[in-house]
């Protein structure tokens, strides 16, 4: 297994814009997110349970998440979470303002 | 849903969470070991390798908490946590100032729940609102069924109820319930429902009853009596010698439409005809027993209900005034009926203590205000002692507003304990203040559940305490600057700021204890001066043997003959010195009132209503011997006044003095108007005087006529036998009596009474305000010399360096005791001075509940005035004393 990423070598605010992204196609739960985090990111971001549980509280405190108990196809018991209207809004303007903020870090480490 | 709104609920249902927060963890690790299975690790390998690749699930656990958490909810708990560090510091001042407040604030809601349930709190039936009392007294059947015929008519129902005191018993001595009979919609208009079987119907008011006679009885009573049977409904017991069916029990909570009383054993007005037979009060227009009450409409008010009865008050009145004399069917019923809104109910016991209670509630208020300068002064003191503390915090980056709050946490802290601890002693005291005001006559029963009402008022005023006690020292703290205690280190020799408002809290104290203390004197004082009123009799040797003549057997006629033997078997009696019968039951604040009266050939006058009236009592020969009331001139009755014989009378010297009979009242005429036209009696004798309806009134007026000359059916269908008996007897004597009037008489009913405890009940209001006010008296008392020795042995430790420096320079033991007496005796006078002009001012309001006591009474001020300055001076004394013996060179050494 890698090393588990604390939530200090992302940019503040990115482990929860990824969650979000993480839950548009479908409800997860915790182990699934880290697990599609993992293969979408060609196993470069292995998020562990000490950043991910705070962060999914943050999106439940923020109203963005919610969470439901259900059986996963391990056949488990385990907590789905799924995006609501406002974490839908939420992850189109933080998706742009996290392109803004790229676009211009690029244009900073380009720039000669 | 706002986020702070989702941090409440999680906070509210935080168990939970983190149980899903663990479930979810734990599934999120069995997750991980599925993987590792299907990655070809065994279980146990996969399971621990599953378990390691964890980490510290616990920091996970309680940073995803952390998310939650509300900083002001932390911020809260840690200002407590560190309040109750600093309160546990200081346990002798935690100690005093909670005891202070528990006793301050219990007394109040002790004193509340009372009159809240006494005054505030409306009736338990349904919309209580619409109730309306007809006022003023008390009425006869017939007019209520005259407004019966009426009800539905002019209002939404109406019911009438009499208060009774049942007999429970089946012969001999009398068990006495509090009970009622009630009209047959009672139940049903109040809008009350069985708890079990049914409610009076109207079919149980007619005297051929399905059920037969029927009773209902109350929640209590069920419980109590019967232990809550199951088999409760149709059980039989006896009433007043009457065989009833229970039909049901009332819901717990209702005790009727009196409040202080409860009605335990209800019957329909059906069945008094079946207990008294012939003497049967139903169909008399002459008996006022009764009182009325009606339900207004939806939306009709009192007044409009007011103008639609006295609409058919002439009907009323021509309907019920046949069998009244001439001038007194002119002023039956002339007055309009009023109604008044009853919301709360009836109660006689509302009216009487209404004014001390209300006195009681500001007298108590006092006491708290007392308290609540005791306290903050403490804290004062304990701002002031930890000001090095304070000004340490303030130096190391402490907000000042953190320090304020600091500060206050730990009033609301103390008076928060106070208020807990208040609401046990206030359940604890209320109820024994209840019963204390229980008597002979009647056995008061109030609900004093501490309603939402009663839990308001404690919080309000927990939270006044708080305020009036937390303030004081947060003003004191802005003197605090960061780093000054560091510098002086409290070396300070010159004045001292603090000083000044210690010194107006107690000036307060003083000047609130003195006015305490004034009230109680003149209430014990009112106490003991009733307590000493001459009676005109001698009551200690006295046992009266009340006896029910209605409950015997015996026919009206045969009731004459029946006392007479009574009283001859109670003589022969061992222990009995002499016995005579009576047929009027003193000191009940009642009796038998004259109306019209005349001496001579004279004109008849009306007797006023009020206690000041002519009194009259029927008595057997040897009555004022047993009493021990002194013939003055004339004789005794004797066998010879018998039915047949010449009417005479024997009259006391009040009413010699009275109607003016000068100095040979004996052999003149007095004539006593009835409902049958007149009666003449010769006055053969002059008695001495003595109290008749209470010891307050006086010695009233008396007539006295013999009992062998009384129609039998004149009388009440009671007698009293009053027995003089040798001192330390009375118990045994109380006994065999009893066996002697049952072997008489199996069917006879008989209660014994002792006159100490009839001349208890006279003073029953005094007595409690007597009590109340001594203890707040003292309580205050208490409260100011505390509060004056904490402020005088601070300032002492404060100015330690400079008495040592004194003490150094020559100062006597006796110089420095003076040097700290001059600035504490100031504060005294001028509290002394304060609380005597509030103490004048305020005595025109104590006036009423004063006897032969004057309100403004210079012993007792002055009095009070040295009790006062004896305790300051104390207070003051030992803390100055322990001043003067430093020892200087320690105390200079120590800087």
């Amino acid at each position: 297994m890698g090393l588990t990423n604390t939530p200090s070598d992302l940019l503040p605010g990115t482990l929860e814009l990824l969650i979000l992204r993480a839950l548009v196609s479908q409800a997860r739960h915790g182990y699934a997110i880290v697990e599609h985090l993992r293969l979408a990111s060609d196993d470069v971001l292995t998020i562990g349970e000490s950043a991910l549980y705070p962060a999914l509280q943050r999106l439940l405190v923020s109203g963005w998440v919610k969470a439901e108990w259900g059986t996963s196809e391990n056949n488990r018991r385990a907590r789905f979470y799924t995006l609501t209207a406002s974490g839908r809004r939420q992850l189109a303007a933080e998706h742009a303002e996290f392109d803004r903020m790229v676009g211009a870090i690029q244009r900073v480490l380009t720039t000669t | 849903m706002t986020a702070l709104l989702r941090r409440l609920l999680y906070f509210l249902r935080r168990a939970r969470h983190d149980a899903d927060l663990r479930d979810e963890i734990e599934a999120h690790r069995a997750h991980r070991q599925d993987a590792l299975e299907r990655d070809g690790f065994g279980p146990d390998a996969a399971a621990r390798g599953s378990r390691r690749a964890m980490g510290n699930v616990t920091l996970a656990v309680e940073d995803a908490r952390e998310v939650w958490a509300v900083r002001a909810i932390d911020i809260a708990r840690q200002d407590v946590r560190t309040a109750v560090r600093g309160l546990r510091k200081s346990p002798g001042f935690a100690a005093v100032a909670i005891g202070t407040l528990t006793l301050g604030i219990g007394a109040n809601t002790a004193l509340f729940s009372i009159f809240n349930s006494l005054i505030l709190r409306p009736l338990p039936v349904r919309e209580p609102a619409r109730l309306a009392m007809l006022t003023d007294g008390s009425w006869s059947y017939p007019i209520w069924e005259e407004i019966k015929a009426r009800e539905t008519e002019l209002f939404d129902g109406g019911f009438a109820w009499s208060e009774q005191s049942f007999d429970l018993s089946r012969g001999g001595p009398t068990i006495p319930v509090d009970g009622s009979y009630v009209s047959e919609r009672f139940f049903e208009v109040l809008g009350v429902r069985a708890a079990r079987g049914r409610m009076l119907t109207a079919a149980d008011n007619t005297s051929a009853a399905a059920d037969g006679p029927v009773a209902v009885i109350s929640y209590r009573f069920w419980q109590q009596h019967f232990a809550g049977a199951a088999d409760i409904v149709g059980r039989q017991m006896t009433v007043e010698r009457l065989p009833v069916t229970i039909v049901g029990v009332m819901p717990a909570g209702f005790f009727g439409v009196d409040v202080g009383r409860m009605a335990d054993v209800v019957l329909p007005f059906a069945a008094e005809p079946l207990i008294r037979g012939r003497e049967s009060r139903l169909a008399s227009v002459g008996s006022l027993w009764l009182e009325m009450m009606v339900r207004l409409k939806p939306g009709q008010s009192v007044e409009q209900a007011n103008v639609a009865l006295r609409g058919v008050q002439p009907q009323i009145r021509a309907a019920t005034v046949h069998g009244w004399r001439r001038g007194d069917a002119d002023r039956y019923l002339s007055d309009p009926l009023t109604l008044v809104p009853a919301a709360t109910g009836n109660s006689s016991l509302r009216t009487q203590f209404e004014t001390p209670l209300s006195a009681m509630v500001v007298a108590v208020g006092l006491v708290l205000l007392v308290a609540c300068a005791n306290i903050a002064s403490l804290l004062v003191a304990r701002a002031l002692a930890r000001r090095r503390e304070l000004s340490v915090r303030l130096a190391l980056g402490g907000s000042r507003w953190r320090l304020v709050r600091l500060l206050f946490t730990e009033s609301l802290l103390v008076a928060a304990s106070g208020a807990a601890l208040g609401l046990l002693f206030a359940t604890w005291s209320s109820a024994l203040l209840v019963q204390q005001l229980s008597t002979w006559a009647s056995t008061v029963a109030l609900d004093l559940t501490l309603d939402r009402r009663v839990l308001a008022f404690t919080v309000v005023l927990t939270s006044l305490a708080a305020i009036v006690a937390g303030v004081a020292p947060v003003l004191g703290l802005r003197a605090v600057a960061a780093g000054e205690a560091l510098k002086d280190g409290g070396r300070s020799v010159a004045g001292d700021g603090r000083f000044a408002v210690r010194g107006a809290l107690v000036v307060a104290q003083v000047a609130v204890s003195l006015v305490l203390v004034i009230a109680a004197v003149l209430c014990l004082r009112t106490l003991v001066s009733l307590n000493r009123l001459p009676l005109g009799f001698v009551p200690e040797p006295l046992l009266v043997a009340q006896l029910n003549l209605q409950a015997s057997a015996a026919a009206i006629e045969e009731r004459g003959p029946l006392v007479a033997r009574l009283r001859d078997a109670a003589a022969a009696v061992p222990g009995v010195r002499s016995v005579s019968a009576s047929s009027v039951m003193i000191l009940t604040g009642g009796g038998w009132g004259a109306n019209r009266i005349a001496i001579d050939e004279q004109a008849m006058t009306r007797e006023d209503r009020s206690s000041q009236r002519l009194w009259l009592n029927a008595t057997t020969p040897g009555w004022f011997a047993t009493m021990g009331i002194p013939i003055s001139s004339g004789r005794d009755f004797n066998d010879g006044d018998r039915l047949g014989s010449p009417l005479v009378a024997i009259v006391n010297e009040a009413l010699v003095r009275r109607y003016h009979l000068g100095q040979q009242p004996i052999g003149r005429t007095i004539r006593v108007g009835g409902s049958n036209g007149e009666a003449r009696y010769e006055i053969v004798g002059v008695v001495g005087n003595s109290v008749y309806t209470s010891p307050r009134d006086g010695m009233l007026a008396t007539m006295y006529v013999s009992l062998a000359q009384r129609e039998p059916q004149e009388g009440r269908p009671e007698a009293l036998l009053t027995m003089n008996v040798a001192p330390g007897q009375r118990a045994a004597v109380e006994r065999d009596v009893a066996a002697a009037l049952e072997r008489v008489d199996s069917t006879v009913a008989f209660t014994f009474r002792t006159f100490d405890r009839l001349i208890d009940a006279t003073v029953t209001q005094e007595r409690l305000v007597a009590m109340l006010s001594g203890f707040f008296g003292g309580l205050a008392l208490l409260l100011a010399g505390i509060g004056l020795y904490g402020l005088v042995a601070q300032a002492v430790r404060t100015r330690q360096s400079e008495i040592g420096l004194r003490m150094a320079l020559g100062a006597q033991p006796a110089e420095v005791v003076r040097l700290v007496f001059r600035r504490v005796g100031v504060l005294i006078v001028a509290g002394l001075a304060l609380g005597l002009t509030i103490s004048l001012w305020a005595a025109q309001f104590v006036g009423p509940l004063l006897f032969q006591v004057e309100a403004r009474d210079p012993a007792t001020f002055s009095g009070a005035v040295s009790v006062l300055a004896l305790v300051g001076g104390l207070a003051a004394w030992l803390p100055a004393r322990r001043a003067a013996r430093f020892d200087p060179a320690t105390i200079l050494r120590a800087e």
